[in-house]
């Protein structure tokens, strides 16, 4: 077997023991990778029911066959496990240079298990596993444990590792990498907490097998030089994706006070150009020639690392409108390990409870000041309002009622990227229907919509473009594993990753396999979510109900009076399910199921829960 | 007549500004706009008029606030 290593560490925290586990060519071909290896791994493993924050729970690390060979932007590994913040499969991708040395040191995958009896560091060096003691930086934040990870040993390790949000269970809490980087919004960081694991540090010298190694690096390196010349001439790391802020401005989709404007004449003081002019240095992915992290200095002078989503909902979302101090929130979150859009979005809709008389409180939208305090006490769980904060907002609107949970923006407790769809179907129903809750990376089809289609439409082909990008975006890239960027931002095509992944295997697969085996993964996603809650609905595919209130419809602007409409709305939900061979209910049918080689694991979802 | 332009993300460099009023005489197009601006014909793109998209042999008026965007795909 080329491009697969063919082995899985599996590590307990519980008992200090490792075991270094082969697995068959035919798990490799169906599940590829990353996500794919995740979300088999846990479906086998996990037993439904469990606590996320509980030793039964498992965190994965996985990677795909082209992760750490050098092409276009192969630095990256997904992060998985139950999620304490959706309570299903929950995951991440995150730029590491785990990628390449956990695949050195003869893995594609990691499997955490148990507890730890003391905060500790998890060294793997090929064949090695230690155990070591983390206390020394226990109740630190990620770039103080980050700093004593490299002053150990060195900068080129690839490192995972949680500050205190993590550590306190933050139900959004992330894992973090390379200072910078951040995976596993659904509260991977919280699992990594709860068994005590500060941080993995991986180190591998062996060589990465592959099928035409000469082939491949003649391919992949050249490659990423011209993925960076094209950069070059579009420009687009200029401002990166904070770019985009004042597109969703100019066309009403930029979440403003949780959401519930979506345009701001201010929002130009955080846009990418000021982004731009106020950056002090640039940080990527390894293997990456587009690198995409603008850093400036936040309020109180530390580097922070900038993209769209981070300002968006910790600055306009808040109306927040310094720069610096949005940067500052950000760096907070960062250094809590906190991620910052589920961050955003829970502290928005506290300054939106208590505006609305949900519940007390002194935060306002706009304080900044407050903002900070409020992260960390999330991060602490520090007094009542830390620990409502640290559960995110879907818990935080069951406790304060009075149709607070009309205005939590997340679906499946996930909360929602930024983007505002009060008046956009299309984008509202990719969140919908996101595999783990209201991601972003799984489709985004706003230009299209506004540019290709009605915005007023909720016809068929608003679901099938759903569907093509989570084949691409949730699918592809999260299996191989790689960036999306140079595809969805510089337009590298989509047949070059085929090409990668034959070099590496020595197979003949095209796109239609991939699309294949992302179809199998969000099939599975969906059993994961039936099997933990068997009275699933289709409403659980609906995004945030204030998006369909006309009382919060713009009152000026290009969508003016207009709001989403909920029967409109479940018929684009239905094209979707028709288009997917789901049922009534958004899970896929037995036939679907059958199609896509899922018997098994169908026959044991029957156990617990219906399938037509 | 007077339209405000507002030009995002990296085209603005090619554009040479972010923002400002542009004189054209009536009976200009958004594709006549777009090219007494300078920009690269060839760069792909999504136009805007007052926040809804434009087609590119629409008429402007007096007043009217046209963007120009990559085409972005959401991070």
């Amino acid at each position: 077997m080329y491009g697969w290593t063919g082995h899985i560490l599996r590590i307990n925290l519980t008992t200090k023991t490792f075991k270094n586990e082969s697995f068959s060519e035919d798990f490799a071909h169906k599940w590829v990778g990353g996500r794919g290896f995740a979300v088999k791994i846990l479906f086998d493993e996990l037993k439904p029911g469990i606590d996320p924050l509980g030793p039964e729970n498992k965190l994965i690390v996985a990677l795909g066959p082209i992760a750490g060979i050098p092409a276009p932007n192969t630095g990256k590994a997904v992060v998985a496990a139950k999620s304490p913040l959706t309570g299903f499969y929950g995951d991440g991708n995150i730029g590491t240079r785990v990628a390449e040395h956990l695949r050195k040191a003869g893995y594609d995958a990691l499997i955490v298990e148990g507890k730890a009896e003391r905060p500790t560091l998890l060294y793997i060096e090929d064949d090695k596993v230690e155990f070591l003691p983390a206390d020394e930086v226990w109740g630190q934040g990620t770039y103080v444990c980050n700093d004593w990870i490299y002053a150990k040993y060195g900068k080129g390790v690839g490192v995972l590792n949680i500050g205190q949000g993590g550590e306190n269970m933050a139900r959004y809490a992330v894992i973090r990498s390379l200072e910078g980087r951040a995976g596993g919004r659904p509260g991977m960081g919280a699992v990594m907490g709860s068994k005590l694991l500060k941080a993995i540090v991986v180190k591998g010298t062996k060589t990465i097998p592959q099928a035409d190694p000469a082939a491949m690096k003649a391919l992949g390196t050249g490659d990423l030089k011209k993925v960076g010349q094209i950069d070059k001439q579009t420009g687009w790391s200029i401002q990166s994706t904070t770019g985009v802020l004042p597109f969703c401005n100019e066309v009403a989709g930029l979440p403003v006070r949780n959401f519930r404007k979506t345009q701001h004449p201010l929002a130009w003081q955080v846009d990418g150009e000021r982004c731009n002019d106020a950056r002090v240095a640039t940080y990527g992915c390894p293997t990456c020639t587009m690198r995409c992290g603008i850093t400036i200095l936040d309020k109180e002078g530390h580097e922070s690392e900038l993209d769209y989503e981070n300002v968006a909902l910790l600055g306009p979302n808040l109306e927040i409108f310094e720069l610096a101090q949005v940067g500052s929130l950000n760096y907070l979150c960062d250094d809590y390990g906190l991620d910052t859009m589920s961050a955003g979005c829970t502290l928005s809709f506290y300054a939106d409870a208590i505006d609305h008389g949900a519940t007390d409180g002194d935060f306002r939208f706009g304080d900044a000041e407050q903002a900070k305090i409020l992260l960390r006490w999330a991060a602490h769980r520090e007094g009542k309002i830390g620990n409502l904060l640290a559960d995110g907002s879907r818990r935080m609107a069951r406790v304060f009622g009075h149709g607070s949970e009309d205005y939590a923006m997340q679906v499946k407790g996930l909360e929602v990227a930024a983007y505002n769809c009060k008046f956009i179907p299309g984008q509202a129903l990719a969140f919908g229907v996101a595999a783990i809750g209201a991601h972003h990376r799984e489709a985004w089809i706003i230009t299209f919509e506004i540019k290709h289609t009605t915005r007023e439409s909720y016809g068929p082909e608003k679901a099938a473009k759903v569907i093509e990008l989570q084949r691409i975006r949730g699918g592809m890239f999260e299996v191989l594993v790689s960036c999306r960027f140079p595809w969805i931002e510089n337009g590298w095509p989509l047949e070059n990753y085929p090409k990668y992944f034959n070099l590496a295997t020595g197979l003949n697969w095209t796109l239609d396999d991939m699309w294949k085996t992302a179809d199998r993964i969000y099939s599975m996603i969906k059993l994961h979510f039936l099997r933990e809650f068997p009275n699933a609905t289709r409403e659980d595919d609906y995004p945030p109900r204030v998006w369909f209130d006309p009382a919060n419809a713009d009152t000026e602007g290009p969508i003016a009076g207009k709001i989403l409409d909920l029967e409109k709305y479940d018929t684009l939900l239905q094209h979707y399910y028709d288009q997917r061979g789901y049922d009534r209910r958004g899970i896929p049918t037995k036939a679907t199921l059958q199609a896509l080689g899922l018997d098994a694991e169908a026959a044991s979802v029957s156990r617990v829960a219906r399938l037509d | 007549m007077k339209i405000q332009v507002k030009i995002i993300g990296p085209l603005m460099y090619a554009a040479g500004f972010s923002e400002k009023d542009v004189e054209v005489p009536a009976g200009t197009t958004v594709e006549g706009l777009i090219a007494s601006i300078g920009l690269p014909p060839e760069r792909p793109r999504i136009v805007t008029r007052n926040g809804c998209a434009v087609a590119p042999d629409a008429l402007l008026a007096e007043g009217d606030k046209v963007a120009v965007s990559p085409i972005y795909s959401g991070g």
